[in-house]
Protein backbone atom coordinates (compact mmCIF):
# COMPACT_ATOMS: atom_id res chain seq x y z
CA UNK A 1 0.00 0.00 0.00
CA UNK A 2 3.32 2.32 0.71
CA UNK A 3 4.47 1.80 -2.53
CA UNK A 4 1.23 2.36 -4.34
CA UNK A 5 1.03 5.54 -2.04
CA UNK A 6 5.00 7.03 -2.93
CA UNK A 7 4.36 5.81 -6.59
CA UNK A 8 0.85 8.06 -6.79
CA UNK A 9 2.18 11.00 -4.99
CA UNK A 10 5.64 11.03 -7.27
CA UNK A 11 3.35 10.60 -10.66
CA UNK A 12 0.82 13.09 -9.53
CA UNK A 13 3.06 15.89 -8.33
CA UNK A 14 5.30 15.16 -11.06
CA UNK A 15 2.03 16.10 -13.74
CA UNK A 16 1.14 19.26 -11.20
CA UNK A 17 4.27 20.63 -11.30
CA UNK A 18 4.67 20.06 -15.33
CA UNK A 19 1.32 21.30 -16.13
CA UNK A 20 2.08 24.48 -14.35
CA UNK A 21 5.46 24.87 -15.49
CA UNK A 22 3.68 24.70 -19.00
CA UNK A 23 2.56 27.89 -19.18
CA UNK A 24 5.52 29.34 -18.47
CA UNK A 25 7.17 27.59 -21.46
CA UNK A 26 4.86 28.82 -23.64
CA UNK A 27 6.24 32.63 -22.91
CA UNK A 28 9.54 31.12 -23.10
CA UNK A 29 12.56 32.33 -25.63
CA UNK A 30 14.06 29.68 -27.59
CA UNK A 31 17.20 31.20 -28.93
CA UNK A 32 20.67 31.18 -26.76
CA UNK A 33 22.13 34.78 -26.79
CA UNK A 34 26.09 35.31 -26.60
CA UNK A 35 26.31 37.81 -24.07
CA UNK A 36 23.35 36.27 -21.36
CA UNK A 37 25.36 32.85 -22.27
CA UNK A 38 29.21 34.25 -21.16
CA UNK A 39 28.04 35.61 -17.86
CA UNK A 40 25.82 32.18 -17.17
CA UNK A 41 28.71 30.40 -17.87
CA UNK A 42 31.08 32.46 -15.84
CA UNK A 43 28.60 32.12 -13.11
CA UNK A 44 27.84 28.26 -13.29
CA UNK A 45 30.71 26.62 -14.82
CA UNK A 46 32.83 27.14 -12.17
CA UNK A 47 30.76 26.03 -9.12
CA UNK A 48 31.51 22.32 -8.96
CA UNK A 49 34.98 22.44 -11.46
CA UNK A 50 37.94 24.20 -12.69
CA UNK A 51 36.36 25.83 -15.59
CA UNK A 52 37.24 23.88 -18.99
CA UNK A 53 37.86 26.19 -22.14
CA UNK A 54 35.63 26.34 -24.60
CA UNK A 55 38.15 25.62 -27.33
CA UNK A 56 38.50 22.14 -25.75
CA UNK A 57 35.09 20.82 -27.42
CA UNK A 58 33.47 20.67 -30.95
CA UNK A 59 30.52 22.73 -31.44
CA UNK A 60 27.93 19.19 -31.23
CA UNK A 61 30.05 17.98 -27.97
CA UNK A 62 29.16 21.24 -26.35
CA UNK A 63 25.65 20.52 -26.75
CA UNK A 64 25.88 17.23 -25.18
CA UNK A 65 28.00 18.53 -22.43
CA UNK A 66 26.29 21.19 -21.60
CA UNK A 67 22.53 19.70 -21.71
CA UNK A 68 24.77 16.69 -19.46
CA UNK A 69 25.29 20.06 -16.56
CA UNK A 70 21.93 21.03 -17.05
CA UNK A 71 21.17 17.54 -15.10
CA UNK A 72 24.09 17.95 -12.76
CA UNK A 73 23.78 21.98 -11.85
CA UNK A 74 20.14 22.73 -11.93
CA UNK A 75 20.35 24.93 -15.29
CA UNK A 76 17.20 25.97 -17.16
CA UNK A 77 16.79 25.28 -20.58
CA UNK A 78 17.04 29.08 -21.22
CA UNK A 79 20.47 29.23 -19.44
CA UNK A 80 21.92 26.10 -21.77
CA UNK A 81 20.92 27.64 -24.66
CA UNK A 82 22.22 30.90 -24.04
CA UNK A 83 25.83 28.90 -23.04
CA UNK A 84 25.64 27.12 -26.07
CA UNK A 85 25.53 30.01 -28.35
CA UNK A 86 28.34 31.33 -26.12
CA UNK A 87 30.11 28.21 -26.49
CA UNK A 88 30.04 27.42 -29.48
CA UNK A 89 30.86 31.28 -30.96
CA UNK A 90 34.10 30.65 -28.75
CA UNK A 91 35.69 27.47 -29.32
CA UNK B 1 58.38 40.70 -98.44
CA UNK B 2 55.52 43.75 -99.06
CA UNK B 3 53.81 45.40 -96.14
CA UNK B 4 50.54 44.55 -96.60
CA UNK B 5 51.28 40.58 -96.87
CA UNK B 6 53.22 41.46 -93.24
CA UNK B 7 49.91 43.16 -92.12
CA UNK B 8 47.83 40.37 -93.26
CA UNK B 9 49.69 37.83 -91.79
CA UNK B 10 49.88 39.16 -88.24
CA UNK B 11 45.86 39.71 -88.36
CA UNK B 12 45.43 36.38 -89.12
CA UNK B 13 47.73 35.31 -86.32
CA UNK B 14 46.11 37.96 -84.53
CA UNK B 15 42.85 36.22 -85.23
CA UNK B 16 43.88 32.52 -84.20
CA UNK B 17 45.21 33.46 -81.00
CA UNK B 18 42.27 35.29 -80.18
CA UNK B 19 40.02 32.11 -81.44
CA UNK B 20 42.53 29.34 -79.73
CA UNK B 21 42.27 31.33 -76.59
CA UNK B 22 38.26 31.49 -76.47
CA UNK B 23 38.19 27.80 -76.53
CA UNK B 24 40.74 27.85 -73.92
CA UNK B 25 38.24 29.99 -72.25
CA UNK B 26 35.21 27.96 -72.99
CA UNK B 27 36.81 24.74 -71.95
CA UNK B 28 37.97 26.36 -68.87
CA UNK B 29 35.09 27.74 -67.37
CA UNK B 30 33.18 24.69 -67.69
CA UNK B 31 35.46 22.96 -66.00
CA UNK B 32 35.50 25.17 -63.44
CA UNK B 33 31.91 25.26 -63.42
CA UNK B 34 32.00 21.50 -62.77
CA UNK B 35 34.26 22.07 -59.74
CA UNK B 36 32.21 24.53 -58.22
CA UNK B 37 29.00 22.38 -58.31
CA UNK B 38 30.73 19.38 -56.85
CA UNK B 39 32.67 21.76 -53.97
CA UNK B 40 28.51 22.81 -53.49
CA UNK B 41 27.24 19.35 -53.07
CA UNK B 42 30.22 18.65 -50.77
CA UNK B 43 29.48 21.52 -48.83
CA UNK B 44 25.79 20.67 -48.46
CA UNK B 45 26.67 17.22 -47.70
CA UNK B 46 29.18 18.31 -44.89
CA UNK B 47 26.24 20.70 -43.52
CA UNK B 48 23.92 18.35 -43.63
CA UNK B 49 25.77 15.99 -40.86
CA UNK B 50 26.65 19.31 -38.91
CA UNK B 51 23.32 19.57 -37.37
CA UNK B 52 22.03 15.87 -36.84
CA UNK B 53 19.45 15.31 -34.46
CA UNK B 54 21.36 12.59 -32.92
CA UNK B 55 24.68 13.78 -31.09
CA UNK B 56 27.00 11.17 -30.00
CA UNK B 57 30.17 12.20 -27.12
CA UNK B 58 32.25 10.18 -25.23
CA UNK B 59 33.69 11.84 -22.35
CA UNK B 60 35.28 10.19 -18.88
CA UNK B 61 38.04 10.71 -16.67
CA UNK B 62 40.94 8.42 -15.61
CA UNK B 63 43.88 8.50 -12.80
CA UNK B 64 46.87 6.70 -11.70
CA UNK B 65 48.33 6.89 -8.24
CA UNK B 66 50.62 5.86 -5.29
CA UNK B 67 49.84 5.01 -2.08
CA UNK B 68 52.27 5.07 1.06
CA UNK B 69 50.46 4.09 4.30
CA UNK B 70 51.66 3.43 7.74
CA UNK B 71 50.31 0.13 8.02
CA UNK B 72 50.92 -1.40 4.50
CA UNK B 73 53.06 -1.82 1.85
CA UNK B 74 53.36 0.85 -0.38
CA UNK B 75 51.77 0.49 -3.66
CA UNK B 76 51.09 1.76 -7.41
CA UNK B 77 47.57 1.99 -8.58
CA UNK B 78 45.42 1.99 -11.35
CA UNK B 79 42.92 4.36 -9.84
CA UNK B 80 39.91 4.24 -12.28
CA UNK B 81 39.07 4.39 -15.87
CA UNK B 82 35.77 5.95 -15.92
CA UNK B 83 34.69 6.34 -19.83
CA UNK B 84 30.82 8.79 -20.23
CA UNK B 85 28.64 7.98 -22.90
CA UNK B 86 26.41 10.75 -23.72
CA UNK B 87 23.61 10.60 -27.01
CA UNK B 88 21.46 12.91 -27.74
CA UNK B 89 18.17 13.26 -29.49
CA UNK B 90 17.65 16.31 -30.38
CA UNK B 91 16.79 18.73 -27.34
CA UNK B 92 14.19 16.06 -26.01
CA UNK B 93 16.24 12.91 -24.89
CA UNK B 94 19.69 12.06 -23.23
CA UNK B 95 21.65 8.48 -22.46
CA UNK B 96 24.34 9.55 -20.04
CA UNK B 97 26.05 6.20 -18.77
CA UNK B 98 29.30 5.94 -17.10
CA UNK B 99 31.53 2.85 -16.67
CA UNK B 100 34.13 2.35 -14.08
CA UNK B 101 36.61 -0.06 -15.09
CA UNK B 102 39.41 -0.64 -12.06
CA UNK B 103 42.32 -3.33 -11.44
CA UNK B 104 41.77 -5.10 -7.95
CA UNK B 105 44.78 -6.72 -6.07
CA UNK B 106 45.26 -10.16 -8.08
CA UNK B 107 45.26 -8.24 -11.22
CA UNK B 108 41.69 -8.84 -12.47
CA UNK B 109 39.54 -5.85 -13.85
CA UNK B 110 36.17 -5.35 -12.49
CA UNK B 111 33.73 -3.49 -14.74
CA UNK B 112 30.64 -1.62 -12.58
CA UNK B 113 28.01 0.83 -14.41
CA UNK B 114 28.65 3.99 -11.85
CA UNK B 115 25.14 5.82 -13.72
CA UNK B 116 23.45 4.85 -16.11
CA UNK B 117 20.25 7.13 -16.85
CA UNK B 118 17.40 8.34 -19.63
CA UNK B 119 17.00 11.66 -19.05
CA UNK B 120 14.34 13.24 -21.02
CA UNK B 121 14.25 17.18 -20.63
CA UNK B 122 10.25 17.97 -20.00
CA UNK B 123 10.50 21.95 -20.38
CA UNK B 124 13.02 24.60 -19.43
CA UNK B 125 12.43 23.87 -15.45
CA UNK B 126 12.71 20.39 -15.25
CA UNK B 127 14.25 16.96 -16.36
CA UNK B 128 13.12 13.71 -15.81
CA UNK B 129 15.67 10.82 -14.93
CA UNK B 130 15.10 7.25 -14.93
CA UNK B 131 17.49 4.26 -14.53
CA UNK B 132 20.79 4.48 -12.03
CA UNK B 133 21.56 7.56 -11.04
CA UNK B 134 24.37 8.97 -7.91
CA UNK B 135 22.58 9.97 -5.30
CA UNK B 136 21.37 13.51 -5.56
CA UNK B 137 21.60 13.69 -1.29
CA UNK B 138 24.38 16.36 -0.26
CA UNK B 139 27.40 17.03 -2.66
CA UNK B 140 30.21 15.04 -2.41
CA UNK B 141 28.97 11.72 -4.62
CA UNK B 142 27.23 13.61 -7.41
CA UNK B 143 29.29 16.56 -8.09
CA UNK B 144 32.92 15.99 -6.67
CA UNK B 145 33.85 12.53 -6.73
CA UNK B 146 35.21 12.21 -10.19
CA UNK B 147 39.27 12.54 -9.60
CA UNK B 148 39.81 15.33 -12.16
CA UNK B 149 37.34 17.43 -9.87
CA UNK B 150 38.16 16.22 -6.32
CA UNK B 151 41.03 18.54 -5.20
CA UNK B 152 42.14 15.66 -2.72
CA UNK B 153 43.36 12.19 -3.76
CA UNK B 154 40.72 10.51 -1.61
CA UNK B 155 37.18 10.54 -0.92
CA UNK B 156 36.37 12.28 2.68
CA UNK B 157 36.09 10.06 5.50
CA UNK B 158 32.88 8.57 5.25
CA UNK B 159 32.03 9.17 1.72
CA UNK B 160 33.72 6.59 0.11
CA UNK B 161 31.16 3.29 -1.22
CA UNK B 162 29.14 2.08 1.73
CA UNK B 163 29.96 4.32 4.48
CA UNK B 164 27.70 7.61 5.81
CA UNK B 165 27.12 9.15 2.29
CA UNK B 166 24.40 7.26 0.05
CA UNK B 167 25.87 6.56 -3.29
CA UNK B 168 23.53 5.46 -5.69
CA UNK B 169 19.84 4.72 -6.22
CA UNK B 170 17.84 2.89 -9.12
CA UNK B 171 14.79 4.90 -9.95
CA UNK B 172 13.34 8.17 -11.49
CA UNK B 173 14.12 11.31 -10.86
CA UNK B 174 12.41 15.02 -11.28
CA UNK B 175 15.24 17.77 -11.51
CA UNK B 176 16.10 20.58 -12.90
CA UNK B 177 16.19 24.88 -11.84
CA UNK B 178 14.28 27.80 -11.64
CA UNK B 179 14.16 31.53 -10.67
CA UNK B 180 13.51 32.50 -7.01
CA UNK B 181 12.89 35.32 -5.06
CA UNK B 182 15.70 37.58 -7.91
CA UNK B 183 18.32 34.26 -7.30
CA UNK B 184 18.50 30.71 -8.86
CA UNK B 185 17.56 27.83 -6.94
CA UNK B 186 18.08 24.28 -8.01
CA UNK B 187 16.08 20.99 -6.83
CA UNK B 188 16.03 16.96 -7.49
CA UNK B 189 13.32 14.44 -5.86
CA UNK B 190 13.36 10.67 -6.38
CA UNK B 191 11.73 7.53 -5.79
CA UNK B 192 14.28 4.25 -5.42
CA UNK B 193 14.56 1.07 -4.16
CA UNK B 194 16.12 2.27 -1.32
CA UNK B 195 19.54 0.51 0.33
CA UNK B 196 19.71 -2.53 2.79
CA UNK B 197 21.63 -3.23 5.53
CA UNK B 198 24.71 -5.85 5.50
CA UNK B 199 24.22 -8.55 8.24
CA UNK B 200 28.00 -9.66 9.33
CA UNK B 201 27.47 -13.26 10.61
CA UNK B 202 31.28 -13.12 11.87
CA UNK B 203 30.80 -10.16 13.71
CA UNK B 204 27.31 -10.44 14.71
CA UNK B 205 26.57 -7.06 13.46
CA UNK B 206 25.21 -4.55 10.87
CA UNK B 207 28.07 -4.04 9.17
CA UNK B 208 27.40 -1.31 6.82
CA UNK B 209 24.19 0.24 4.98
CA UNK B 210 25.07 -0.30 1.70
CA UNK B 211 23.53 1.86 -1.30
CA UNK B 212 25.34 0.61 -4.63
CA UNK B 213 22.10 1.46 -6.13
CA UNK B 214 20.41 -2.08 -6.13
CA UNK B 215 18.48 -3.53 -9.10
CA UNK B 216 15.80 -5.04 -7.48
CA UNK B 217 14.16 -3.78 -4.64
CA UNK B 218 13.69 -6.98 -2.25
CA UNK B 219 11.11 -5.62 0.19
CA UNK B 220 8.91 -3.49 -2.41
CA UNK B 221 9.58 -0.28 -0.15
CA UNK B 222 10.93 2.58 -1.65
CA UNK B 223 12.74 5.65 -0.63
CA UNK B 224 11.64 9.06 -1.18
CA UNK B 225 14.21 12.20 -0.98
CA UNK B 226 15.76 14.64 -2.40
CA UNK B 227 17.64 18.14 -2.27
CA UNK B 228 17.12 21.83 -2.64
CA UNK B 229 19.90 24.16 -3.56
CA UNK B 230 20.01 28.01 -3.26
CA UNK B 231 22.35 30.45 -4.18
CA UNK B 232 22.54 33.83 -1.64
CA UNK B 233 22.92 36.04 -3.60
CA UNK B 234 24.61 34.65 -6.38
CA UNK B 235 26.30 31.55 -7.61
CA UNK B 236 29.35 32.43 -5.59
CA UNK B 237 27.54 30.80 -1.95
CA UNK B 238 25.05 27.90 -2.54
CA UNK B 239 23.61 26.21 0.17
CA UNK B 240 22.15 22.68 0.12
CA UNK B 241 19.52 20.74 1.64
CA UNK B 242 18.51 16.76 1.76
CA UNK B 243 16.30 14.91 3.14
CA UNK B 244 15.37 11.16 2.71
CA UNK B 245 12.74 8.63 4.14
CA UNK B 246 11.45 5.33 3.06
CA UNK B 247 12.76 1.37 4.68
CA UNK B 248 15.44 -0.30 4.11
CA UNK B 249 15.80 -4.10 4.97
CA UNK B 250 18.75 -6.27 6.87
CA UNK B 251 19.59 -8.72 4.48
CA UNK B 252 21.91 -11.72 5.48
CA UNK B 253 23.18 -13.60 2.50
CA UNK B 254 20.27 -13.81 -0.04
CA UNK B 255 17.53 -13.72 3.06
CA UNK B 256 16.05 -10.20 4.03
CA UNK B 257 13.86 -9.06 7.18
CA UNK B 258 11.07 -7.04 6.81
CA UNK B 259 12.13 -3.14 6.16
CA UNK B 260 12.67 -1.17 9.04
CA UNK B 261 12.52 2.93 8.84
CA UNK B 262 15.17 4.63 7.20
CA UNK B 263 15.88 8.58 6.65
CA UNK B 264 19.19 10.85 5.37
CA UNK B 265 19.24 14.13 6.26
CA UNK B 266 22.18 16.41 5.13
CA UNK B 267 23.38 19.66 4.87
CA UNK B 268 26.06 21.17 2.30
CA UNK B 269 27.40 24.63 1.14
CA UNK B 270 29.71 25.86 -1.51
CA UNK B 271 31.43 29.17 -1.10
CA UNK B 272 34.42 30.75 -3.71
CA UNK B 273 35.88 34.10 -2.66
CA UNK B 274 38.43 35.23 -5.08
CA UNK B 275 41.10 32.29 -5.54
CA UNK B 276 39.38 30.18 -2.97
CA UNK B 277 36.78 27.67 -3.26
CA UNK B 278 35.36 26.52 0.40
CA UNK B 279 33.00 23.93 0.88
CA UNK B 280 31.57 21.10 3.35
CA UNK B 281 29.46 18.92 4.23
CA UNK B 282 27.42 16.92 6.60
CA UNK B 283 25.35 13.90 5.78
CA UNK B 284 23.84 11.39 8.26
CA UNK B 285 21.95 7.75 7.35
CA UNK B 286 20.34 6.17 10.01
CA UNK B 287 17.70 3.20 10.43
CA UNK B 288 15.33 2.22 13.08
CA UNK B 289 14.85 -0.39 15.47
CA UNK B 290 12.96 -3.96 14.90
CA UNK B 291 11.11 -5.28 17.87
CA UNK B 292 10.79 -8.62 15.53
CA UNK B 293 14.24 -9.28 14.15
CA UNK B 294 16.10 -11.99 15.05
CA UNK B 295 19.00 -10.36 14.10
CA UNK B 296 19.91 -7.47 15.95
CA UNK B 297 16.54 -5.64 17.40
CA UNK B 298 18.69 -1.88 17.53
CA UNK B 299 18.36 1.31 15.16
CA UNK B 300 22.08 2.48 13.78
CA UNK B 301 23.74 5.93 12.43
CA UNK B 302 26.15 6.24 10.24
CA UNK B 303 27.46 10.15 10.26
CA UNK B 304 29.93 12.03 8.57
CA UNK B 305 31.06 15.56 7.36
CA UNK B 306 33.80 17.47 6.11
CA UNK B 307 35.24 21.27 4.96
CA UNK B 308 37.70 21.48 2.55
CA UNK B 309 39.60 24.76 1.69
CA UNK B 310 41.25 25.15 -1.53
CA UNK B 311 43.44 28.26 -2.87
CA UNK B 312 44.60 28.67 -6.50
CA UNK B 313 47.94 30.50 -6.63
CA UNK B 314 47.39 32.49 -9.90
CA UNK B 315 48.46 32.87 -11.91
CA UNK B 316 50.51 30.25 -11.29
CA UNK B 317 49.38 26.34 -12.17
CA UNK B 318 49.70 25.60 -7.87
CA UNK B 319 46.73 24.70 -5.70
CA UNK B 320 46.71 24.25 -1.81
CA UNK B 321 44.32 22.39 -0.33
CA UNK B 322 43.13 21.60 3.22
CA UNK B 323 40.13 19.26 4.20
CA UNK B 324 39.19 18.01 7.69
CA UNK B 325 36.49 15.44 7.98
CA UNK B 326 34.78 12.93 10.71
CA UNK B 327 33.33 9.94 10.48
CA UNK B 328 30.79 7.92 12.93
CA UNK B 329 29.23 4.72 12.65
CA UNK B 330 27.96 2.27 15.48
CA UNK B 331 31.25 0.54 15.47
CA UNK B 332 34.32 2.27 17.10
CA UNK B 333 36.79 0.07 14.64
CA UNK B 334 35.51 1.94 11.43
CA UNK B 335 35.33 5.74 12.73
CA UNK B 336 37.55 8.40 11.59
CA UNK B 337 38.80 12.13 12.55
CA UNK B 338 40.79 12.78 9.27
CA UNK B 339 42.81 15.55 7.86
CA UNK B 340 44.47 15.86 4.71
CA UNK B 341 46.94 18.52 3.45
CA UNK B 342 48.02 18.57 -0.17
CA UNK B 343 49.43 20.41 -3.00
CA UNK B 344 48.12 20.59 -6.69
CA UNK B 345 49.33 20.92 -10.27
CA UNK B 346 47.03 22.03 -12.42
CA UNK B 347 48.55 21.00 -15.86
CA UNK B 348 45.24 22.48 -17.39
CA UNK B 349 41.63 22.80 -15.89
CA UNK B 350 41.55 19.22 -16.70
CA UNK B 351 44.26 17.48 -15.91
CA UNK B 352 45.45 17.03 -12.02
CA UNK B 353 48.37 16.18 -10.05
CA UNK B 354 48.35 15.94 -6.53
CA UNK B 355 50.75 15.32 -3.46
CA UNK B 356 48.80 14.52 -0.57
CA UNK B 357 49.01 13.72 3.00
CA UNK B 358 46.43 12.31 4.99
CA UNK B 359 46.56 11.68 8.93
CA UNK B 360 43.94 9.11 9.85
CA UNK B 361 42.99 8.90 14.15
CA UNK B 362 40.34 6.59 15.36
CA UNK B 363 40.39 8.14 19.22
CA UNK B 364 37.25 5.85 19.74
CA UNK B 365 39.07 2.67 19.30
CA UNK B 366 42.56 4.30 20.42
CA UNK B 367 44.41 4.41 17.22
CA UNK B 368 46.57 6.99 16.13
CA UNK B 369 48.66 7.96 13.06
CA UNK B 370 47.15 5.49 10.09
CA UNK B 371 48.71 7.99 7.88
CA UNK B 372 49.14 7.68 4.04
CA UNK B 373 51.25 9.42 1.84
CA UNK B 374 48.87 9.92 -1.89
CA UNK B 375 50.19 10.80 -5.22
CA UNK B 376 47.95 11.03 -8.26
CA UNK B 377 47.45 12.28 -11.43
CA UNK B 378 44.04 12.33 -13.15
CA UNK B 379 42.70 13.72 -16.40
CA UNK B 380 38.86 14.55 -17.18
CA UNK B 381 38.05 14.02 -21.09
C1 LIG C 1 26.78 21.00 -10.03
C2 LIG C 1 28.15 20.81 -10.36
C3 LIG C 1 28.60 21.14 -11.77
C4 LIG C 1 28.42 22.33 -12.44
C5 LIG C 1 27.74 23.60 -11.94
C6 LIG C 1 29.03 22.13 -13.75
N1 LIG C 1 29.61 20.90 -13.83
FE1 LIG C 1 30.61 20.16 -15.44
N2 LIG C 1 30.83 18.39 -14.47
C7 LIG C 1 30.35 18.10 -13.19
C8 LIG C 1 30.63 16.72 -12.89
C9 LIG C 1 30.30 16.01 -11.59
C10 LIG C 1 31.27 16.19 -14.02
C11 LIG C 1 31.79 14.79 -14.21
C12 LIG C 1 30.73 13.91 -14.75
C13 LIG C 1 30.99 12.50 -14.39
O1 LIG C 1 32.14 12.09 -14.26
O2 LIG C 1 30.00 11.79 -14.23
C14 LIG C 1 31.38 17.26 -14.99
C15 LIG C 1 31.96 17.12 -16.25
C16 LIG C 1 32.15 18.14 -17.15
C17 LIG C 1 32.87 18.02 -18.40
C18 LIG C 1 33.53 16.75 -18.92
C19 LIG C 1 32.65 16.06 -19.89
C20 LIG C 1 31.44 15.44 -19.29
O3 LIG C 1 30.32 15.79 -19.72
O4 LIG C 1 31.57 14.63 -18.37
C21 LIG C 1 32.84 19.24 -19.01
C22 LIG C 1 33.46 19.61 -20.34
C23 LIG C 1 32.08 20.12 -18.15
N3 LIG C 1 31.69 19.42 -17.02
C24 LIG C 1 31.79 21.44 -18.42
C25 LIG C 1 30.89 22.21 -17.67
C26 LIG C 1 30.28 23.43 -18.14
C27 LIG C 1 30.51 24.06 -19.51
C28 LIG C 1 29.49 23.88 -17.12
C29 LIG C 1 28.57 25.08 -17.11
C30 LIG C 1 27.43 24.97 -17.98
C31 LIG C 1 29.60 22.93 -16.01
N4 LIG C 1 30.45 21.93 -16.40
C32 LIG C 1 28.99 23.08 -14.77
C33 LIG C 1 29.75 18.98 -12.32
C34 LIG C 1 29.36 20.26 -12.64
Amino acid sequence: MLIKKTTLTALLSSVMFTAGMSSVVAEQETVGDFTRGAKAWSQNCIRCHNVRDPKELRDDQWITTTFHMRIRAGLTGQEVRDIIAFLQQSN
Amino acid sequence: MNTQYFRFSVLACALGLASISSTYAATDIEKLQAEVDELKQKVEQAAEWKKPKTLIHLAGFADVGYTDADNSPSTFNLGTFAPIFHYQFSDLVMLEGELEFEINATGATSVSIDYLTVDIFVNDYMAFVGGKFLSPLGQFRQNLHPSWINKVASAPAGFGHDQAAPNAEVGIMLRGGFPLGGNSANYAIYVGNGPFLEWDAADGEVHAIETPGIGTDVDGKKVVGGRFGYYIPDTTFEFGLSYASGKASLKDGSTYEEGRDYDVTGVDFTYRPGNFDIRGEFIKQEYGTLATSTYDTAGGIWEAWYVQAAYKFLPSKWEAVVRYGEYDTPHASQDVEQWVAGVNYLFASNVIGKVNYEFNDNPNAGQTANDRVLLQLAYGF
